[in-house]
């Protein structure tokens, strides 16, 4: 730990809430246009963020009639930011399931030099049968395939990288970003990650997750040091606590019911249909996260706020506020700030990949208000140091270790 | 299309070594821009050589310069056709209906040859074709009126105007539909280089947009013409564009263009950077100049719903 903390900001469409396109003030469909991305890009960059994120899978969400979606290709917007940015890091999230690895060595490892060192690849696996069927696919290979080749993928990029002679970076090869709490996205995160996003709600277990990362780099022969932990972390910010908690409760008046409905459904591996609102949901419905399909990361994450905390259903949809189960924090940029310190001073955080409620506005106060209280805390950088990504993140450029080709596992 | 003034494309391969450096492809643009040229093409590769890719470099550029066309070359080769009609509608989405492809035939990818319906199915030609359509069938599957971003009533867009295409081939199988909304010129324009390769048949069904080399000029317009009749469609909706390689070749652009039935040229110079902007200099007096419109408008093609009316 650098004594800095690392901070980016997704752009996740209209902002991570289900309600954020409908809160007051907003344009719903600003997220359908690309200067919403280039705009919250350069403000990012004011304010010296690590990077900017952008989640991605290969399909159409399925909830498009209640809620925004990401819609447009990842690597063409950050080039576009690229272009209109000088330093910021620019990490997009591509799927090692339904790429070519040929093709997405070149693009990415291009990208990485035309924006002169700035980018990093979030490597998922993409869950569900949506994007399958836009391969060829009638459903997702099985989670341990997936992430079989995952493994194999990414080391074929990387090695496709270090080979080259012509039209490297000035970081040398892209870094490599990796989110999965489930055991086979650690062992992942722990042979190829250097950036690690994770959703922990609290913050022992935040640091149990970043401490076995850790020791897991090490046992591969990786130096801990360059892994940068990043949980996920859903602000909701006012000048006043009341304030705060205003808005707070107004997105979830505005969070439209059935999709809220729909993505629990989904991360549960089972329908809503016919439960009682005001009961908790019954525990035989609920299975082991490995078997339920999906995402076993936020699955994960719902089971333990239903453990923990045994919420009605209605409880259970408020508190999620269709945001995906990342931790909320709701507060005065002071109150925050004081989250922020201290899970960066507790070790469960090397920072954040930070997901605003509302898109611009929410990010508009993070930068002018949140990021002033760290910096005079020293929590954050005044200026950048470096022109690169890894510049930012402080890590250095790893060696990569010799692969056969032949030994890429086909995501069928 | 006559009339309407005779189109430049300025053809560059960015990279290293034999290409044009990425800071020399920036001043080629900005001096095509200046003198109204519609469009920049960027390749996939000079032989066996690659360049940068090509929608990576088109959406950066793109980034700096708001007032010309893009129109990039990519293989069906290494690339599933979701992912690159993805990227080309972003591209198309960000530079307001300013983005075009030419489809190269080629072989499978990695991901969908794993899923191939036919196994046996083998000819590039084929799957050219079948290629197209499903990016033509992709670009149309969420038409952009089908947002509404009504927060009143919680719907952000009316999802049963958003269609999956189901397309199954002997190639491909894909479901669609793609994620974000049609442009604003209702799709990418969809362009075929080396017809006879692939097959005029094939191209005039599908194609916005033809390139043929300066040599075969005398016969391609004959071609095309007969081809897009026994394919139900008209000369005027599509643009055939004629490769050279010198601007001294074509002294009288509109004179020349009229004399073979041609509605735009390709420039592509032999040479260096210098070279390139030299030519795109010499254009100046014969190019169109302002704002231009969508690539569509520009080249004069109909937009989709128009070629199906």
């Amino acid at each position: 730990m650098t004594g800095r903390l690392h901070l980016n900001v997704n752009i996740l469409n209209a902002g991570v809430f289900g309600g954020s396109w409908r809160y007051p003030g907003t344009d719903a469909l600003a997220s359908y246009g690309i200067e919403h991305y280039t705009a919250i890009a350069r403000k990012a960059e004011a304010a010296k963020l690590d990077a900017v994120f952008l989640a991605d899978g290969p399909s159409l969400d399925p909830s498009i009639r209640h809620r925004t979606g990401n819609n447009l290709e990842p690597t063409t917007v950050l080039a576009r930011i690229a272009a209109q940015t000088e330093r910021i890091g620019l990490i997009g999230t591509l799927s090692s399931s339904y790429n070519d690895p040929v093709e997405i060595a070149r693009r990415l490892g291009d990208l990485d030099y035309v924006s002169g060192g700035r980018f990093g690849w979030n490597v998922v696996t993409t869950a569900g049968p949506v994007a399958a069927r836009n391969f060829g696919r009638a459903d997702e290979p099985d989670h341990g395939l997936r992430y079989r080749r995952a493994a194999s993928f990414v080391e074929q990029v990387v090695a496709t990288w270090e080979g080259r002679t012509e039209l490297r970076s000035p970081q040398g090869r892209p870094v490599i970003v990796q989110a999965g709490g489930s055991n086979d996205g650690k062992r992942l995160a722990a042979r190829v990650g250097e950036v690690i996003f994770s959703a922990d709600q609290d913050i022992e277990k935040a640091r149990a997750f970043r401490s076995e990362l850790r020791s897991g780099a090490a046992d591969f022969g990786r130096n801990p040091d360059e892994i940068v932990v990043l949980p996920g972390l859903s602000t909701v910010l006012g000048s006043t606590e009341a304030e705060a908690k205003q808005r707070r409760e107004l997105l979830d008046e505005l969070l439209p019911d059935a999709y809220a409905r729909d993505r629990l459904s989904g991360q549960l591996g089972f329908s809503l249909d016919g439960l009682a609102d005001d009961e908790p949901i019954p525990a035989h419905l609920l299975r082991d996260p490995a078997e339920a399909g999906g995402s076993q990361t936020f699955n994960r994450m719902v089971r333990d706020i239903i453990d923990r905390e045994r919420p009605t259903l209605r409880q259970l949809l408020k508190k999620l506020s269709g945001g995906g189960g990342h931790r909320i924090v709701v507060g005065t940029p002071e109150q925050v700030a004081d989250d922020i310190e201290r899970w960066f001073r507790f070790g469960a955080a090397d920072g954040f990949n930070v997901m605003p409620d509302v898109l611009p506005s929410g990010f508009d106060d993070f930068a002018d208000h949140l990021v002033p209280e760290l910096r005079r805390r020293g929590l954050f950088r005044t200026d950048y140091d470096g022109t690169t990504l890894r510049d930012h993140l402080g890590i250095g450029l790893p060696d990569a270790r010799a692969v056969d080709e032949s030994s890429l596992v086909s995501a069928k | 299309m006559s009339g309407e003034a005779v189109k430049v494309v300025v053809e560059i391969a960015v990279g290293e070594a034999s290409h044009v450096s990425l800071a020399d492809a920036d001043a080629i643009v900005a001096v095509a821009q200046d003198v109204g040229v519609t469009a920049i093409r960027l390749v996939d590769h000079v032989g066996e050589r690659q360049t940068l890719d090509a929608s990576v470099v088109a959406a950066y550029l793109a980034g700096k310069y708001t007032d010309i066309g893009w129109v990039i070359d990519a293989p069906t080769t290494h690339n599933a056709p979701y992912n690159l009609a993805r990227r080309i509608l972003s591209l198309d989405r960000a530079t307001g209906g300013r983005a075009g492809v030419v489809l190269l035939a080629g072989v499978g990818d990695e991901v969908s040859d794993a899923a191939a319906p036919d196994r046996d199915a083998t000819d590039p030609a084929d799957r050219w074709i079948e290629y197209a359509r499903i990016l033509t069938q992709l670009w149309e599957s969420f038409p952009s009126a089908a947002l509404l971003g009504d927060q009143e009533n919680a719907v952000v867009a009316e999802d049963a105007l958003i269609r999956p295409i189901d397309f199954v081939g002997r190639f491909y199988r894909v479901a669609g539909p793609l994620d974000g909304p049609s442009s604003v010129q209702g799709r990418p324009v969809l362009i075929a280089t080396e017809p006879a390769k692939v097959g005029w048949s094939r191209v005039a069904t599908v194609a916005d947009a033809v390139i043929v080399a300066h040599g075969e000029i005398n016969n391609a317009a004959a071609e095309l013409v007969a081809a897009l009749w026994s394919a139900g469609r008209r000369r005027e909706e599509v643009a055939l564009l004629a490769r050279v390689n010198d601007t001294r070749a074509v002294p009288d652009l509109d004179g020349w263009s009229a004399a073979h039935g041609v509605d735009g040229i390709v420039l592509a110079v032999e040479g260096g950077a210098r070279e390139v902007l030299s030519a795109v200099r010499d254009l100046a007096p014969q190019a169109s100049r302002g704002r231009p419109g969508t690539l569509r408008t520009e080249f004069a093609v109909p937009d989709p719903e128009r070629v199906r009316a």
